[in-house]
């Protein structure tokens, strides 16, 4: 089930690295399908994207060879303004979703939740951080914590 | 292999090569099995509006096997039958092409399920891995005109036993028009309307849809969680293997995005026939009813857009901590003020969260420059990440009454009136959709758009006939302005209507547009004050147009029980008249339920330098 989202995740990804470069969410669209919601969706994003807190990554994702992980990666790149809320919050349904992607199981979830609240200005230290740096900070994290490593080893 | 028709009954025999039980069988085609329901909605067949024979809304010849399929259901059958007792398999193959198809006539001719290897199909349906099936339905949002009809969106729901599974990951079937290469505003509206742009079936995260549609449009979202079954499920998903990729022109009015939809339900659910309610449009507040009437609803569940949500939590503070929430967005206050480091840590975490998505929604409605909302967002994330197990602000209710709960959107209408003496019975139909006097409940308070209204009078003493008014399209949109949100309340229409020349009054086309502000007085009402246009063209009047600046003053409420509007309307005509143009106007409606309002209404008029009183009353039915 959960290898199964993280390959539909995954598909969007490349369509996004080698279809449209740069595009970012509004090209993450399945096997070039074209049509006008995703154009709409691309000009509207990319209007507005230029209005986040947070920015987001082109082209270091590829560096992440966990496949959770790169799908975790995918999802805060589209969805960093409502992760980064949620994590705040310690709860939420954008932090659910990273547990989903991670595998992060039912027994560790509220410590994965306060970890990252309790942690969140070492993951987004300042207003110009990326998604990929954010990605990057979890992923230090959650390997230092005994019970959250497993869900980040390579 | 080869076949004998025998008195209206059609014999096939097949020579199947590969498999040792069946080396010839007689297989006994039902009579008029092309003309099957089901058969005819996996086709996308429809009868032509003159005679017998049927033409599908498919435009695209890769979804049909037979060269002449696309007029004739009997030879598509004929090739699909055929084609899917071919031996092998691949993703080539017609039975992996055409899954649904195959499932269906195999059941119908109890041919043998033989398995067939689709590694494409296979991978595809697999990834959907989908249990249950939502019609989603985007709220319109009348601030935005290309929101105005709704919009519906299918989505695939992963079995919820699964504790990994995830509404947010889940993937959504759309139905769009593909406009990509054409960029012309007169050229889409046109194309749109009468045919030439191709739709696409797009399959995409519903995460993409929720920050489409309740973030950057700020609609609310309905989900309409369907009770089609496990076999039926799988046939949808079968049949949407089938016209993806596949062009079906787009029309805006009738085959748009919630019509493909509605034929996919149809396809996994025969016999519910939700195409055959569709006339001249699709509207897609109206196809949610219809899939609610044939009863394929099991559960709803109400997702509030970033506007409502925000404006909710601000509701939701107490007042004075209203007023500390908007010092902060606007940076008269720190995060780390005395006045906030005073509250309780449950107070901080919901002042902050509540000013944090207030920030958030003016970055991206209102473009706050990013040098002030960034730092900002930022500074209140770090703060309220300090709080834990803070009790969280409460969700937005969800609305009583839904969008398609509302009243119903084709009105028609009768009353008697009189206009300076003269005595009329009016007949008004109005296809769609809502006005600011309707009943409120499931739609969004000072709102209005009309279109295609048709008024027409009687005049008593001569036995005339005569069209009043002619409403091509009328939007309106009254926003009332707060601390918090300043929305421009504005409002535009054209079409025909009479017009008083000083001796005269005849049918001149106009168009009108206005724009100002509202303000809220009570719980259900507000005063309006917009600066307004309009502009009139026509042969009697003196230099063939006229146009006037004028105002619009009003006072606006509206409840379950009745809606009232009143005010007055200046309107100076410069350019050929030359006259001012004063009314006072005073309307009201009484609703009885959602199905029928009591209307009357009173205008006292001073123009060229005469007073003249109109008044109307009657009864509008919703339909």
């Amino acid at each position: 089930m959960k290898k199964l989202i993280a390959g539909a995740i995954l598909l969007g990804a490349s369509s996004m690295a080698f279809a449209q470069p740069g595009c970012g969410v509004g090209a993450m669209i399945w096997k070039g399908q074209s049509g006008i919601a995703p154009h709409v969706l691309a000009a509207t994003t990319n209007g507005t994207f230029g209005n986040q807190t947070f920015g987001m990554t082109t082209g270091t994702l590829g560096c992440q060879t966990n496949q959770s992980v790169q799908s975790m990666a995918m999802y805060m790149d589209s969805n960093i303004d409502k992760v980064a809320r949620d994590m705040s919050r310690g709860s939420g349904e954008n932090l659910d979703t990273l547990a989903v992607l991670l595998g992060v199981e039912d027994a560790d979830r509220d410590t994965f939740r306060q970890t990252l609240q309790n942690n969140f200005a070492t993951i987004f230290p300042n207003a110009d951080t990326t998604s990929g740096e954010a990605v990057d900070a979890i992923v230090a994290l959650l390997e230092q914590n005994d019970a959250l490593s497993k869900y980040v080893a390579a | 292999m080869g076949f004998t028709l025998r008195s209206g009954q059609a014999i096939l025999w097949l020579a199947c090569s590969t498999t040792a039980w069946a080396q010839t069988e007689v297989l006994t085609l039902p009579e008029n099995l092309h003309q099957h329901p089901t058969w005819l909605t996996l086709g996308h067949y429809h009868q032509d509006t003159l005679g017998e024979s049927y033409t599908s809304q498919a435009d695209d010849p890769g979804f049909f096997l037979s060269q002449s399929g696309k007029t004739s259901p009997k030879a598509e059958l004929d090739a699909t039958l055929k084609a899917i007792q071919q031996p092998g398999g691949g993703d080539e193959h017609a039975r992996c092409r055409f899954p649904a198809r195959d499932a269906w006539l195999r059941e119908q001719l109890d041919l043998p399920d033989t398995p067939v290897n689709c590694p494409a199909f296979e991978e595809w349906s697999g990834t959907l891995n989908t249990e249950n099936v939502t019609l989603v339905f985007a709220a319109s949002y009348l601030n935005s005109p290309s929101s105005m009809f709704g919009h519906t969106f299918l989505r695939l729901d992963p079995p919820q036993d699964d504790d990994e599974a995830d509404l947010l990951l889940a993937n959504t079937i759309s139905y769009a028009a593909d406009a990509a290469e054409h960029d012309n505003e007169l050229l889409f509206a046109y194309r749109g309307i009468f045919g030439g742009y191709p739709g696409i079936t797009s399959i995409k995260p519903y995460y993409e849809m929720i920050r489409l549609y309740n973030d950057i449009e700020h609609r609310d979202l309905w989900e309409y969680t369907l009770n089609l079954d496990q076999q039926e499920v799988d046939t949808l998903i079968a049949h949407t293997w089938e016209i993806q990729d596949k062009n079906f022109d787009y029309y805006f009015f009738d085959e748009n995005c919630a019509y493909r939809l509605l034929a996919l339900i149809d396809a996994a659910r025969p016999g519910t026939s939700l195409l055959d309610e569709v006339s001249t449009h699709a509207i897609p507040s109206d196809t949610v009813r219809w899939v609610r009437d044939a009863g394929l609803v099991e559960s709803v569940n109400y997702r509030p857009s970033a506007a409502t949500s925000v404006a909710h939590s601000l509701d939701s503070l107490p007042a004075e901590h209203q007023t500390i929430a908007a010092a902060i967005a606007n940076g008269y206050l720190t995060v780390d003020a005395p006045e906030v480091r005073n509250l309780s840590n449950n107070e901080q975490a919901q002042l902050f969260d509540a000013t944090y998505d207030y920030v958030r929604y003016q970055s991206e409605a209102e473009a706050w420059p990013r040098e002030h909302a960034a730092p900002l967002s930022h500074q209140l994330l770090v703060a309220r990440s300090q709080i834990d197990n803070a009790e969280a602000l409460p969700d937005v209710p969800e609305p009583q009454v839904r969008d398609d709960q509302g009243h119903d959107t084709f009105r028609v209408s009768l009353g008697t009136g009189q206009l300076a003496g003269s005595e009329f019975t009016q007949l008004t139909l109005r296809p769609a959709y809502h006005d600011v006097l309707d009943p409120p409940e499931g739609y969004r308070g000072g709102a209005q758009l009309q279109f295609l209204r048709l008024d027409a009078r009687l005049y008593h003493s001569n036995n005339e006939l005569q069209v009043e008014r002619i409403t091509g399209v009328e939007i309106r949109s009254l926003s009332p302005r707060n601390p918090f949100f300043a929305p421009i309340s504005w409002q535009v229409g054209f079409g025909g209507r009479r017009t008083d020349t000083g001796t005269d009054r005849v049918l001149t086309p106009y168009l009108e547009g206005g724009a100002g502000g509202s303000w809220r007085l009570g719980d259900n009402t507000q005063a309006f004050a917009i600066a307004t246009a309009d502009l009139e063209i026509d042969d009697d009047l003196r230099r063939g147009y006229d146009a006037a600046p004028g105002a619009d003053l009003g006072l606006l409420h509206q409840n379950n029980r009745f809606s009232l509007l009143a005010g007055a309307k200046t309107k100076a005509w410069i350019v050929s008249s030359q006259h001012r143009q004063d009314q006072l106007y005073l309307e009201g409606n009484w609703h009885i339920g959602r199905e029928f309002s009591l209307f009357t209404k009173f205008s006292r008029e001073d123009h060229f330098d005469r007073y003249q009183s109109t008044w109307q009353a009657g009864l509008h039915a919703y339909f």
